[in-house]
């Protein structure tokens, strides 16, 4: 097995707020390896924007407490000197922001902005850097790019700006790219369009993908593993398969279940998981799904907080790990 | 593969009611408003300051130790002791008594000159923003205009033309401002106008006016509030140079401004006659412009959300 | 579901235009051009149903919700309601055509006054048209409404930023619904949400309509969602309806290109299924509204663009095997408008100009 490109320990985030301390992600572990493709499913408050912009030093300073370890190539991003951390992004880290507005200078030109990218991190001539960017910008689908190059980013449509956003991201081959719900705002022609690049990406140049995103047939389509975030922690992991196909958490369960089929259209309601998730400055004790959980069938899941164990057919390089008391009925 | 319950299966029986978040408690806007500024330091003590500022200005009279004119020609240009805290003036008024009393006119210039801005100016915003297109065009370009004179040439062109006194000082510092009011109503409305929810009302068949004065309004007027702290400030600097200009208030009645001018005089043999009144308007514009600070950051959206704890 | 010729038609669009002006930059702001977001829509929706509207972003899927209704007006073409010419509607009639019709919109999180009690929300149509007048009569209703959508009656007081996204959007179900419309239209009112609160109001919307019997016209670009709730389907490309048909038969056997590429790129949450899936991935620029191709509007994407393509305009016509289902397309024969060219002696298309 090849060394992981990043290696997350029991990262963890808190942030100061009025009404008290938020525990936004709570000791999360996972390896990204070369070419390979971690998704980060969740509901919505779990997290895991704020789990990986802790990575990149991007959380505000004042408020955030962040713990734990993440080695890039070696290096912990964590403890990185601020002007360090500044020349991993680009090269080693590309990141697709959630709200695309907020990565683009309203006042520069999407060209300009692509330009800038490329020629901080090595000799590029003007010409050739901008040749580059219309190449970038075709490649991510953009109509017309050799005319978009020119335009300002309100002149552009959200679906637009979020392509732009995505080809400053992958503007300088990053060793690692963070996705956050890159193709949310995107129809699924264009989506399956940059769902190839990144696919091709990876097989060409060994790039390590985190993709957040809350459509899990994206995820099934592209992810190497999954991994289920609720309440600021890791619920389940594993492959896509054990995790898509043999879900043992309730709340993995309860997502998947939710799902219309667009093949078999029935007359059936869809399932749904009752009641709203925890506030990061008030989480349950014992396990964070517990007020919502349909099973709750054992003695401690109110009270003791379950462990991420191994479920099911072992371990192996990529084990099935689930955080619940009751894994039982798994694969049912 | 789900053991969830599906609710509401049979198509008659609604779902179980959703159990509600409990943390917060049901409460009206402008009491959480209230809260927050209470516990934004600055902005509650100026508050407090101008809750005093205004009360000794109502209760003037009661509070004066001696009358506005009261003069006793053997204690000119005292310096401050027990009976006159503020020293004494020229014609021997006791200073501190003429602060007082001059409150109430710099102020009730102060107030009258804003509302009558506000009102008139957030009433041009509004129709300008709300309506747009050439009604906003017209409108605004007449605002310009009026906002290119220089403020203080404006109130002493209309001094000059309608005379000096109160009421035309309050009119003129007045129409300097509407600009401004009509210029911050009207960014303020452009957004809320185009908000989703203005457009789902409109959606169940609300009127204009009813968009106008429940949606449009309540909702840009954040900002207009921030304004009015803040012009007030100006508005009694600008009282004051009207006066110091012998534009505004006429003498013997007292003002801060025109004592600030008349003790200008004097300023090397009796620095209180001047230094008194100064002082206070420095502070009520002072206390003005942190209320209008605190306003700002209380009213916020963004700032609400997070101090609420986050929205979504 | 009976067939959609023995079904009663509730709201029709017929040539429907929704023309933008565009402008030139600088001072002058000339109208250079048209933005055509809805160009030519030939729509029914009959009474009951669910009709889906699926198509990319910027194709015109909320313009021509909004154009059904008049909350955007049409520059071109008729919408008829219940038999009542809406282009040409009165201030009286429109207000009761704001009655019958309600819109539920995509953000949960802006469609709400952030300063208004969920009981003022909802009771605003109620005081608008003077329905259940009263203040007791109203608060009733109101209470009655929010038992409707599955809230309870004890949130009326509240302020819509203590609720939840799905809650949100169930307050602005039960406003839509209050005025007891026919019709709904729901433009992306889940894409907002999430995954497990999606299906919560998927279910509300079903079970309202078949409480109720609304009608309703559910614009989402979640194409297995539609297919969850959607008794038809209609496929919009460019601001034009290119397919429609039962949901069964265009979801299983799309007839025109765009809509096949569309729906072969819907993944699937099955690992085995997505990966072994064929997707058509489109080349080509995406055009702009405001520069429509000639001809048929997809053909610069079209994988199977042939002669007539660019010089006839397709119009829907009959395909496949399942009644009513319509795709303009001109493998299915060539049928449509011949476009009109400057220079003489241009290619004429084999159809006739069916309109
Ligand atoms: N700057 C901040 N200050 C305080 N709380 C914050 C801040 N940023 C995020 N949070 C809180 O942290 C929690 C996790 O947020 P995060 O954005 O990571 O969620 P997410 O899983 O990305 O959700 P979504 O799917 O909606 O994007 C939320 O409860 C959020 O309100
Ligand atoms: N008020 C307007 N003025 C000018 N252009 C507009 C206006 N409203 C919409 N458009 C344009 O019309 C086209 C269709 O927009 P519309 O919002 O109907 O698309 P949509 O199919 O709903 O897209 P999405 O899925 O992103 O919501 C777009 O190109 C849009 O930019
Ligand atoms: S530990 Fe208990 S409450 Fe938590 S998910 Fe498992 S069964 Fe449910
Ligand atoms: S008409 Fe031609 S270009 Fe248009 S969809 Fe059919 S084959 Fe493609
Ligand atoms: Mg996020
Ligand atoms: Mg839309």
């Amino acid at each position: 097995m090849t060394a992981p490109l990043l290696e997350v320990e029991d990262l963890r985030v808190d942030l100061r707020t009025p009404r008290g301390t938020a525990h936004v992600v709570n000791g999360l572990s996972y390896t990204v390896g070369p070419g390979e493709t971690v998704a980060v499913v969740g509901e919505s408050g779990s997290g895991k924007s704020v789990s990986v912009l802790a990575l990149l030093g991007l959380l505000p300073e004042r408020t955030a407490t962040v713990t734990g370890r993440a080695l890039l190539q070696g290096e912990d991003l964590l403890t990185m000197a601020p002007e360090r951390l500044r020349r991993v992004r680009g090269p080693g880290v590309g990141m697709v922001f959630q709200d695309p507005m907020t990565s683009l200078n309203p006042v520069l030109t999407v060209g300009r902005q692509l330009t800038e990218g490329l020629r901080a991190h090595g000799p590029v001539s003007k010409a050739a850097a901008r040749a580059r960017a219309v190449e970038l910008l075709g490649e991510v689908g953009l109509p017309d790019p050799g005319r978009a190059v020119d335009r300002y980013p309100h002149e552009l449509s959200g679906g637009m700006r979020q392509r732009v956003v995505i080809a400053m991201a992958l503007a300088n081959s990053p060793a690692l790219l963070v996705a956050d719900e890159a193709t949310t705002a995107l129809d699924v022609t264009v989506q399956a369009q940059i769902i190839d690049l990144v696919e091709r990406l990876q097989a060409e140049q060994g790039t390590g993908v985190i993709w957040i995103t809350h459509d899990l047939g994206v995820v099934a389509g592209i992810a190497d593993r999954v991994l289920v975030m609720y309440g600021g922690r890791c619920v389940e992991d594993g492959t896509v398969d054990d995790v898509l196909e043999r879900p043992v958490h309730p709340y993995t369960r309860g997502l998947l279940g939710a799902l219309p089929d667009l093949a078999t259209a029935d007359d059936a309601d869809l399932a749904t998981i009752p009641g709203t998730p925890p506030a990061p400055t008030d989480l349950p004790a014992g396990c964070v799904f517990w007020p919502r959980c349909p099973v709750r069938g054992d003695a401690r899941c109110e009270t003791e907080q379950p462990p991420l164990a191994v479920v099911g057919a072992g371990g192996g390089e990529l084990p099935h790990r689930a955080a619940t008391w009751c894994a039982e009925g798994e694969a049912s | 593969m789900t053991q969830l319950p599906a609710p509401g299966a049979t198509p008659a029986a609604p779902p179980p009611a959703e159990p509600l978040p409990t943390t917060t408690p049901a409460r009206p806007r402008w009491r959480e408003t209230l809260g927050l500024l209470a516990r934004n330091p600055t902005a509650a003590v100026s508050a407090t300051v101008l809750v005093l500022i205004v009360l000794v200005a109502v209760f003037d009279e009661t509070l004066a130790p001696y009358g506005p004119n009261e003069q006793d020609p053997s204690l000119q240009l005292q310096p401050p002791s027990r009976d006159h805290p503020f020293g004494t003036d020229e014609f021997g008024r006791d200073v501190f008594s003429r602060v007082i009393l001059g409150a109430g006119t710099s102020l009730r210039v102060g107030f009258l000159s804003v509302a009558f801005a506000l009102v008139v100016g957030t009433l041009i915003g509004l129709v300008a923003g709300y309506y747009g297109r050439w009604v906003d065009d017209t409108l605004m370009r007449l605002m310009d205009v009026l906002f290119a004179f220089p403020a203080v040439l404006l109130a002493i062109a209309i001094v000059a033309i309608r005379g000096a006194g109160p009421a035309n000082a309050i009119l003129a510092i007045g129409i300097v401002y509407v600009p401004i009011f009509a210029r911050v109503t009207r960014a303020s409305v452009l957004g809320v106008r185009e908000e989703v929810y203005v457009r789902a009302s409109r959606s169940v068949g609300a009127s204009d006016w009813r968009l106008i004065t429940r949606h449009v309004l309540p909702n840009a007027a954040p900002p207009i509030i921030v304004q009015t702290s803040v012009s007030l400030a100006f508005a009694v600097l600008a009282e004051a140079a009207l006066s110091f200009l012998g534009l505004g208030p006429r003498r013997p009645n007292p003002s801060w401004g025109l004592m600030l001018a008349d003790g200008r005089g004097f300023i090397e043999q009796a620095w209180w006659y001047a230094v008194f009144p100064g002082l206070a308007i420095v502070v009520t514009v002072l206390c003005f412009n942190l209320l209008g600070d605190g306003l700002r950051d209380v009213l916020d959206p963004r700032q609400r959300t997070l101090m609420a704890g986050g929205g979504r | 579901m009976t067939s959609p010729a023995e079904q009663e038609v509730l709201v029709s669009a017929r040539g429907l235009e929704v023309h933008f002006p565009v402008r030139s930059g600088g001072a002058l702001r000339r109208t250079t051009g048209a933005l055509r977001a809805v160009d030519g829509v030939d729509l029914d929706v009959y009474r009951g149903e669910t009709l889906g509207l699926v198509g990319e972003s910027g194709c015109g899927k909320s313009t021509l919700g909004n154009a059904l209704l008049r909350l955007v007006p049409p520059t071109g073409g008729t919408v008829t309601f219940d038999g009542l010419d809406v282009t040409a509607m009165g201030r009286k009639q429109l207000r009761e055509l704001r009655r019958r019709a309600g819109m539920v919109f995509q953000d949960p999180f802006a469609s709400l006054d952030p300063r208004r009690t969920v009981a003022q929300t909802v009771s605003e149509p109620l005081e608008v048209h003077g329905l259940h007048p009263g203040r007791q009569a109203r608060a009733a209703r109101v209470r009655e409404l929010l038992e409707l959508v599955g809230l309870d009656a004890g949130v009326a007081a509240r302020y819509p930023h203590e609720f939840s996204g799905g809650q949100r959007q169930r307050v602005g179900i039960a406003r839509a619904l209050a005025g007891e419309p026919d019709f709904l239209v729901c433009d992306e009112a889940i894409a907002s949400l999430d995954v497990s609160v999606q299906a919560q109001v998927l279910n509300l919307l079903r079970r309202l309509q078949r409480q109720l019997g609304l009608t309703l016209l559910f614009i989402s670009h979640d194409l297995s969602a539609v297919r969850h709730v959607s008794d038809r389907i209609a496929v919009m490309y460019l601001g034009r309806v290119v397919e429609v048909g039962p949901a069964a038969a265009v979801a299983a056997e799309p007839q025109m290109p765009y809509a096949r590429a569309l729906l072969s790129a819907v993944p699937v949450p099955h690992p085995e299924l997505e990966r072994s899936r064929q997707r058509i991935v489109l080349r080509g620029d995406v055009p702009s509204p405001a520069r429509v191709p000639s001809g048929c509007r997809f053909r610069t994407r079209c994988p199977d663009v042939f002669e007539p393509c660019p010089d006839v305009d397709p119009v829907l016509q009959p395909v496949g095997s399942a009644p009513g289902h319509l795709a303009a397309c001109h493998l299915h024969g060539v049928v449509g408008a011949p476009v009109q060219r400057a220079e003489p002696g241009a290619p004429v298309g084999a159809g006739d100009p069916a309109s």
